[in-house]
């Protein structure tokens, strides 16, 4: 028989750097996980992705066992690793602080396809560039 | 005890995926999605304020993608937040010698068996998870009396204190992390080791002592790989170095870089998706 779900859990922590400490101590913590055991678990299955913000979202079963599944890194995220810049502008309509390939783009759209509400990877190319235009950066073909 | 900042966020429209993207360009803890909006950490001395994230939330406002945020502030105080999850721990018979136990609950030992008395807290190695089952089995083979043990990253301290419970002379467990010093300390209390079993607060490159017998990590790949040159500088030449907290699919890049650097597989052991590996200088 399907176990029963106690409820959902949805974090972004970086890559390979889960700990105990805020947000997964509290969100885990009032379920009755074991924090310690996600955070070996997703450590693990995250360290190739070291410098990355992951999205997961943790099943909890009324025995609190859990089981979790991550999601694509936010648009934002991968644009500032394709341009390489800590940052986006303070003022994005006026300073442009970074520029990314539509090439570079296509690619994080289409890396993000799952996890975005887009019907083709053209729509989602068009939500990725919204994001770079909010932080600053021009897209260049 | 440390602080986090924690801001509440609501936006309207809703836009988890634009607004927690760009809200990681400051340098934050974590986020947590709720069905209300976002919760953001982070620690009190990152000195991130509320108007650094009004900032990144009024661009967001100039330029239509949302209409309008809230956003409240709190501090949270750091705890042991694995209590609740505490009240459900086991007694966990690891092998047919080996058994770990809460110091709440009540267990009369078989013949030859060693109890350890381990209280997590907030620190890894209960002996339910199977990356600490697989090293604590091969700790039972590989402990034969009288070594000198490292424990890199010992978390609960439930491996140093389990090697000495075997027959060890010493161990020295060591852990970043001042939840798993403070916890470590109280276990090897709870077991009545404190001449033989020693927690510090350390890297493994603070450590002045060096030919060890046997060292174990249950740690992860990437930190593996990074203090692997330092592991070797602590090994003698005749010890045993016994890797855990890797996936089966990590095997292959550990093992390529321990023996690039001079040692060589001996053992290992496989439990669901993880392996703990055995290695010894060639």
């Amino acid at each position: 028989m399907a176990k029963k779900i106690d409820g959902f859990i949805k974090l972004q922590i970086p890559a390979g750097a889960a700990n105990p400490s805020p947000p997964v101590g509290p969100a885990l913590g009032q379920k009755g996980v074991n924090i310690m055991e996600f955070c070996k678990q997703f450590n693990a299955r995250t360290s190739a992705q070291q410098g990355l913000i992951i999205p997961v979202v943790i099943t909890v079963y009324s025995d609190k066992s859990f089981t979790f599944i991550t999601k694509t890194p936010p648009a934002a995220v991968l644009l500032k690793k394709a341009a390489k810049v800590e940052k986006g502008s303070a003022e994005p309509n006026k300073t442009k602080v970074a520029k990314v390939t539509s090439s570079q783009v296509r690619e994080i759209a289409t890396l993000k396809m799952p996890d975005l509400n887009a019907h083709d990877v053209d729509h989602a190319m068009s939500m990725v560039a919204g994001t770079a235009r909010s932080m600053g950066f021009t897209v260049e073909d | 005890m440390k602080t986090y900042k924690q801001f509440r966020i609501q936006t309207e429209p809703v836009n988890v995926e634009l607004v927690s993207g760009l809200l990681w360009q400051l340098d934050l803890d974590g986020i947590n999605e709720t069905d209300s909006g976002l919760i953001v950490f982070a620690g009190s001395a990152k000195n991130i304020s509320q108007g650094d994230l009004e900032n990144i939330l009024d661009r967001l406002v100039d330029d239509e993608q949302i209409q309008s945020f809230t956003i409240e502030e709190e501090t949270l105080e750091d705890k042991n937040w694995n209590e609740e999850y505490e009240k459900n721990v086991r007694v966990i018979k690891v092998t047919d010698r080996i058994v770990i136990k809460p110091s709440f609950k009540d267990y009369t030992p078989e013949k030859d068996q060693i109890i350890i008395t381990i209280d997590p807290k907030m620190s890894f190695g209960t002996g339910e998870h199977a990356t600490t089952k697989l090293v604590l089995q091969l700790i039972e083979e590989y402990v034969h009396g009288g070594e000198k043990v490292l424990d890199v990253g010992s978390g609960t301290g439930v491996l140093g204190i389990c090697s000495v419970m075997l027959g060890a002379e010493s161990a020295i467990c060591i852990d970043n992390d001042e939840w798993c010093f403070l916890n470590g300390d109280e276990n090897v209390k709870a077991n009545h080791l404190e001449n033989k079993v020693e927690i510090r607060l350390a890297e493994i490159q603070q450590i002045k002592e060096n030919n060890f017998d046997l060292i174990v990590a249950n740690i992860n790949k990437h930190i593996l790989l990074e203090i692997a040159d330092e592991i070797k500088l602590k090994i003698n030449k005749t010890g045993t170095l016994i890797l855990s907290g890797l996936l089966i699919i990590d095997e292959k890049d550990i093992v390529e870089k321990f023996t690039s650097i001079g040692f060589v597989l001996k053992d290992k052991n496989e439990m669901d998706e993880w392996c703990a590996l055995v290695l010894q200088l060639d």
